[in-house]
């Protein structure tokens, strides 16, 4: 049984103009998956018809081979969203967030796996933007889900902390069994710890090994070989 | 104590504990959602309510409170498929609720010193039945908040992450607006249509300010609103002020006081 399968998925905000296009793959479980496009390649609006926030045009999504539409698990689900938009003052502390989606002692099992216990009791936004990240992963994490969706966790820290979650993602893919479905603009990292990857530009251009997917990035989205790579 | 001997008095302290209460837990959560100008447009639509139960001869606060919840939920309606932005519905409702009391007391004569106490608002002049109807009121308030701490917190941090844990944000949505339109009616009570929004604000944005965490800021919201209201009663009674300027007098002072902490520790 597959994860995620996804068939011939059409989806338009405006009803004029597709911003995905007959996008099928198939997700296993503890798979790695980083997906890569361009911006506005449709990768969020892929993400939240995977998550029901959105309906297809046409097309079909499963998740653990039920039919979106009839799919209630959600608790099988562990989701890091892209911006969080929250308001300046928000103050809740990191304990407090974690006690919204899981119990005193899961919520204490999930601060020491991710060694974020030190700063339980500081406010969430006060704290960096990896440790952000890292709180938010944790209550992704909350409900032990099997498929974890993450929206660019990496976006806008620095080498240490995309590091970090990367490593932790990986031991949760390779260790766990946890199939993690990731998007990320930093195509180095995705090659570098991903199993497969997904090069999204409205309609799938690449699915499968990294190592294929070099030369279709370098075409399709005009990356260079220095920008793959990390280097200058 | 010799204030505390008045029957008129001791109306207004338990209602004043309850409007300052009840408006404290909305204001947290409205101000996070970005919905802090509602309090401002709903108790200017709610003067629209007032006078047309007093046109059509109802009793104005069971029928402002229906009146206003409506409009609330209206409001939330035309803005939440993003059809209408948020701030203009408001504005929309705030100007709407003027226009129709002001046509409303332009058409009926004689109801210009009535409508001076709603404008105003006095603490010490509540009714045993306006009593009742706040207790009710508050007893709503106070429900909904404890059953929905947990759903409104998370829903504050993410709307994404609240759907995926079960939350219908749509009715969660029109939940707060209901309960905020009553808590805007309670306040009209306590210190008048012009000052109900600050019952809302002001108490919420001091906590805000000096919160370290979102519980903490929640009780220090409800501590100031009491402490003010408290405050308010005891200036009006001893020194003849009005009620509800002496009220919110002293939240503007005490949210100055948690302003100058915050910027000397930081």
């Amino acid at each position: 049984m597959y994860v995620i399968e996804v068939e011939d998925l059409y989806f338009s905000y405006d009803g004029k103009t597709n911003v995905l296009e007959g996008v099928s793959f198939k997700v296993g479980e503890g798979e790695f998956v980083g997906v890569v496009g361009p911006n506005g390649a449709g990768k969020t609006t892929l993400f939240k018809l995977l998550l029901s926030f959105l309906k297809p045009l046409r097309g079909s999504v499963k998740l653990f081979g039920k039919d979106i539409r009839h799919f209630r698990e959600w608790e099988r689900i562990g989701y890091v969203p892209q911006r969080l938009g929250v308001e300046q003052n928000f103050p809740a502390t990191v304990k407090e967030l974690l006690s919204l989606v899981a119990d005193r002692e899961r919520a204490k099992e999930i601060a020491e796996y991710l060694h974020i216990d030190f700063y339980i009791d500081q406010q969430f936004l006060k704290l960096s933007g990896g440790q952000q990240q890292l709180i938010l992963l944790g209550m992704a994490l909350a409900s032990n889900p099997q498929l974890l969706l993450l929206d660019e966790p990496t976006a806008g820290l620095d080498i240490h902390a995309q590091m970090h979650i990367t490593h932790i993602l990986r031991e949760l893919s390779s260790n766990e069994g946890k199939t993690v479905f990731m998007i990320s603009h930093d195509i180095g990292l995705v090659l570098k710890n991903a199993d497969k990857v997904l090069c999204l530009n409205r309609n799938v251009y690449y699915y499968g090994e990294p190592e294929g997917s070099v030369e279709v990035i370098e075409e399709l989205f005009g990356i260079s070989r220095g920008v793959r790579d990390g280097t200058p | 104590m010799e204030l505390l001997s008045y029957d008129f008095v001791q109306r207004g302290i338990l209602t004043g504990l309850m409007v300052g209460i009840s408006s404290a837990l909305a204001g947290v959560f409205l101000i996070l959602r970005r919905m802090a100008f509602l309090g401002a447009g709903l108790s200017h639509a709610a003067f629209g309510g007032i006078a047309l139960s007093m046109v059509l001869g109802v009793q104005p606060f069971l029928f402002t409170a229906f009146f206003t919840l409506l409009v609330g939920n209206l409001v939330q309606l035309v803005t939440s498929h993003r059809r209408v932005p948020g701030d203009a519905a408001i504005a929309l409702v705030f100007s709407g609720g003027v226009a129709l009391a002001v046509l409303i007391l332009g058409w009926v004569k004689g109801f210009g010193e009535y409508i001076f106490g709603y404008l105003f608002g006095n603490i010490l002049m509540v009714t045993r039945e306006e009593l009742l109807f706040t207790f009710l009121s508050f007893l709503i308030v106070l429900i909904f908040f404890s059953l929905s701490y947990k759903r409104l917190v998370l829903l504050s941090f993410s709307e994404e992450l609240a759907k995926l844990k079960g939350t219908n944000i749509a009715l969660m949505n029109h939940l707060l607006i209901s309960v905020s339109s009553l808590v805007i009616v309670l306040a009209i009570k306590a210190v008048g249509i012009i000052l109900a929004s600050s019952m809302i604000v002001i108490p919420s944005l001091t906590a805000l300010l000096i919160g370290r965490s979102f519980l903490s800021s929640v009780l220090i919201s409800v501590g100031v609103s009491v402490l003010s209201v408290l405050m308010g009663i005891v200036l009006a009674f001893y020194y003849d002020l009005p009620p509800s300027g002496a009220t919110v007098g002293a939240m503007i002072l005490l949210f100055s006081l948690a302003f100058l902490k915050k910027s000397l520790s930081s």
